[in-house]
């Protein structure tokens, strides 16, 4: 029994940290209509920024503060510059931040060498509930990624600034007509979506360490949990994600990681081919 | 951006591709008079190609034969990509499928006949391509961009760790000291025999190529390229053409595997994954979709490159090749072949049907 819990708790706190990756994703894709390639490599900025703000001496929590800031920050500026001219064409913005990825990825690896840099949890030791032990910076990610969804969600659905959003997703033109700048609501959310990257970055870097491939495969994994979940909604990329993380997560319990790795892909890929919109088909929140 | 237009193609209004067609068919009349560029390039690349050898020294034959069988494997990503539009993001299962199949068929079997182990490479390419295309592709809901590009994509991630975890396949490590291929009693060994065989090969594969794309099926290929939906209303069968390209560029790019294979003389994970799917993506886009030269020319002057930084800037090629990237598709979109090549000669003109008489200008 408490094995199972045990397991469970796994199984959850590695969900979350694929909902943090995804639900920047998510948000870029249903807003814009493109899957942004680099997110992968914002996740590997957030992780880069902590890591040097603990090797400046500072706290790691302090890192971990500022690198939703600064990665949103260089997603703004990314998306002023270069995205933005790829929104009419989803290929190309693939590509494109595709090449975009590849530059940050090779300079951050240029800037740590081919080494696994390791970074202390904020928080250590475990909380104990009975016989049962719990890591503590699991738990912190779980109620962070909570806070975040919520926080969204809220923004979304509740505040002006959420509805200007959903305006400008719905119906582009009719939102430019009643004087919304669609242009500077798609720069904060690609913005907003590159410091979820970045957020998940620093959050996860002490459990993976920083090596400079570990975006590539949240990428991966992120693109699948945002097909699977369904474009355009809110609630879509999160329910995919949760999926995706459950599955990624539970499997290896059951049968050998490869073949659960490799499987997790394949039904995806099979349950998108046969139900092209997503497990959440409606758009808005 | 012309890819830009294929998206927005369905919203468009009718008169602009209307204008599009007549300037193709208008095409026709002037091609006699108009001095061609195409052949000349092609023609340049290929007597470079014939002589290389005498001028290079042994190493640099070696690499210049890994270039060439590169190229061939991105003639196949050419095909379905700047022919078909089909985002294949997974070339390299292909590619590294028929690496795996003749190396196994080599350790295991003791099979190392040319005659008998490019066929199967080809073979293997085409099948595994026919099953993930027409998976892919083919069925009741047209699929969409995206969704192809993701499930190649997935394809050669989910590939890449099926070899690194399976003992049979040598895991991490591949399969090494692969036999050489012979002919009869003759070892084909790497130098300027291996280089002129892989030249012929490439030769003929691209002369093929040539021919399909110029040909009726290619002119359907382009039309449902610039947009699909209009071919589809022309009443063909648009799934089923694109999984016939797919399965064919599968095929030349299981070739380009096996003779990677027996070329290097080993076969690891990483032929299968990610890293070289994306790099001949880079190759033809460098060099420019949509023409067949281009992804050749793509191929040679990255590696080229590669090649001539590899001493002393090694840790800055990757960033320097990002940026390129980046540069061609936002300034360059048809790549490097349009510097010289004109976009009328690059859209080209297509064979006509048998017994209907030249239309003339308009």
């Amino acid at each position: 029994m408490d094995n199972l819990f045990v397991a469970l708790f796994e199984i959850l706190s590695f969900g979350a940290i694929v909902v943090l990756v995804v639900l920047g994703l998510g948000i870029i894709a249903s807003m814009m209509g493109i899957f942004n390639f680099a997110q992968g490599e914002f996740v590997l900025l957030g992780a880069y920024v902590t890591y040097v703000v603990h090797s400046a001496g500072l706290p790691v929590w302090l890192g971990m503060l500022a690198a939703p800031f600064v990665v949103g920050a260089l997603g703004f500026v990314l998306e002023r510059s270069i995205v933005r001219r790829f929104y009419a064409a989803p290929i190309v913005a693939m590509l494109g931040t595709y090449a975009l990825g590849l530059i940050i990825r090779e300079i951050v690896r240029g800037l740590i060498g081919g080494l696994y840099l390791s970074v202390p949890e904020p928080l250590g030791g475990s909380v104990n509930i009975g016989t049962m032990h719990f890591a503590t910076w699991r738990l912190v990610i779980v109620l962070i990624t909570a806070l975040v969804m919520i926080g969204s969600y809220l923004l979304l659905a509740r505040t002006a600034f959420g509805l200007r959003i959903r305006a400008s997703l719905e119906n582009p033109a009719l939102a430019r007509a009643s004087g919304i700048s669609t242009s500077a609501i798609y720069g904060a959310t690609f913005a907003f979506g590159a410091a979820l990257a970045g957020l998940a970055g620093a959050l996860i870097v002490p459990v993976f360490s920083l090596f400079a491939d570990l975006g590539l495969r949240f990428l991966i994994q992120g693109f699948v949990a945002v097909m699977v979940g369904g474009i355009g909604s809110f609630a879509g990329p999160v329910a995919g994600a949760g999926v995706i993380g459950t599955l990624a997560a539970a499997l290896p319990w059951v049968m050998p990681p490869v073949i659960a790795d490799v499987l997790v892909f394949v039904l995806a890929i099979i349950f998108i081919k046969f139900r092209p919109q997503g497990l959440v088909s409606a758009r808005g929140v | 951006m012309r890819r830009g237009k294929t998206c927005e193609a369905a919203d468009r209004p009718m008169t602009d591709t209307t204008q599009t067609t007549t300037a193709k068919l208008s095409l026709g009349a002037h091609r006699s008079r108009r001095w061609q560029v195409l052949p000349l390039i092609e023609i340049v690349v290929l007597v470079t190609g014939l002589l290389l050898p005498f001028v290079l020294k042994d190493y640099l034959t070696i690499y210049a034969t890994r270039v060439l069988i590169l190229c061939l494997f991105a003639l196949s990503f050419d095909l379905v990509w700047g022919y078909a539009g089909i985002m294949s993001f997974g070339q390299a299962v292909f590619f590294g499928t028929a690496g795996y199949g003749v190396a196994l068929l080599a350790r295991d079997l003791g099979v190392t006949s040319i005659l008998l182990v490019l066929p199967a490479g080809l073979l293997i390419g085409f099948a595994f391509a026919l099953l993930l295309g027409g998976f892919l592709l083919l069925g009741r809901h047209p699929s969409s961009v995206i969704f192809v590009s993701l499930g190649t994509l997935t394809g050669s991630y989910a590939a890449d760790r099926v070899a690194r975890g399976w003992y049979y396949l040598g895991g991490q490590n591949g399969i090494p000291s692969i036999p050489q291929m012979n002919l009869g009693s003759y070892d084909i060994t790497e130098g300027p025999v291996y280089y002129y065989l892989v030249l012929g090969i490439l030769l003929l594969v691209y002369l093929l190529c040539r021919f399909l794309v110029r040909s009726q099926f290619g002119l359907a290929l382009a039309g449902l390229r610039e947009n699909e939906q209009r071919i589809a209303f022309f009443g063909y069968q648009v799934q089923r053409i694109k999984a016939i390209i797919f399965s064919f560029a599968g095929a030349i790019a299981g070739l380009a595997g096996s003779l990677f294979a027996f070329h290097e003389g080993f076969v690891w994970p990483n032929m299968l994954g990610v890293v070289i799917s994306t790099q001949v993506v880079l190759y033809v886009l460098f060099g420019g979709s949509g023409t067949l030269i281009g992804a050749v020319i793509g191929t040679i002057a990255i590696e080229a490159v590669s090649f001539w930084l590899s001493d002393s800037y090694q840790d800055i090629w990757p960033i320097i090749l990002g940026m390129l990237l980046l540069l061609v598709i936002l300034f360059r979109p048809a790549g490097l072949v349009s510097l010289v090549l004109s976009e009328r000669e690059r859209v080209g003109d297509f064979g006509r049907p048998p017994g209907k008489a030249d239309r003339g200008s308009s």
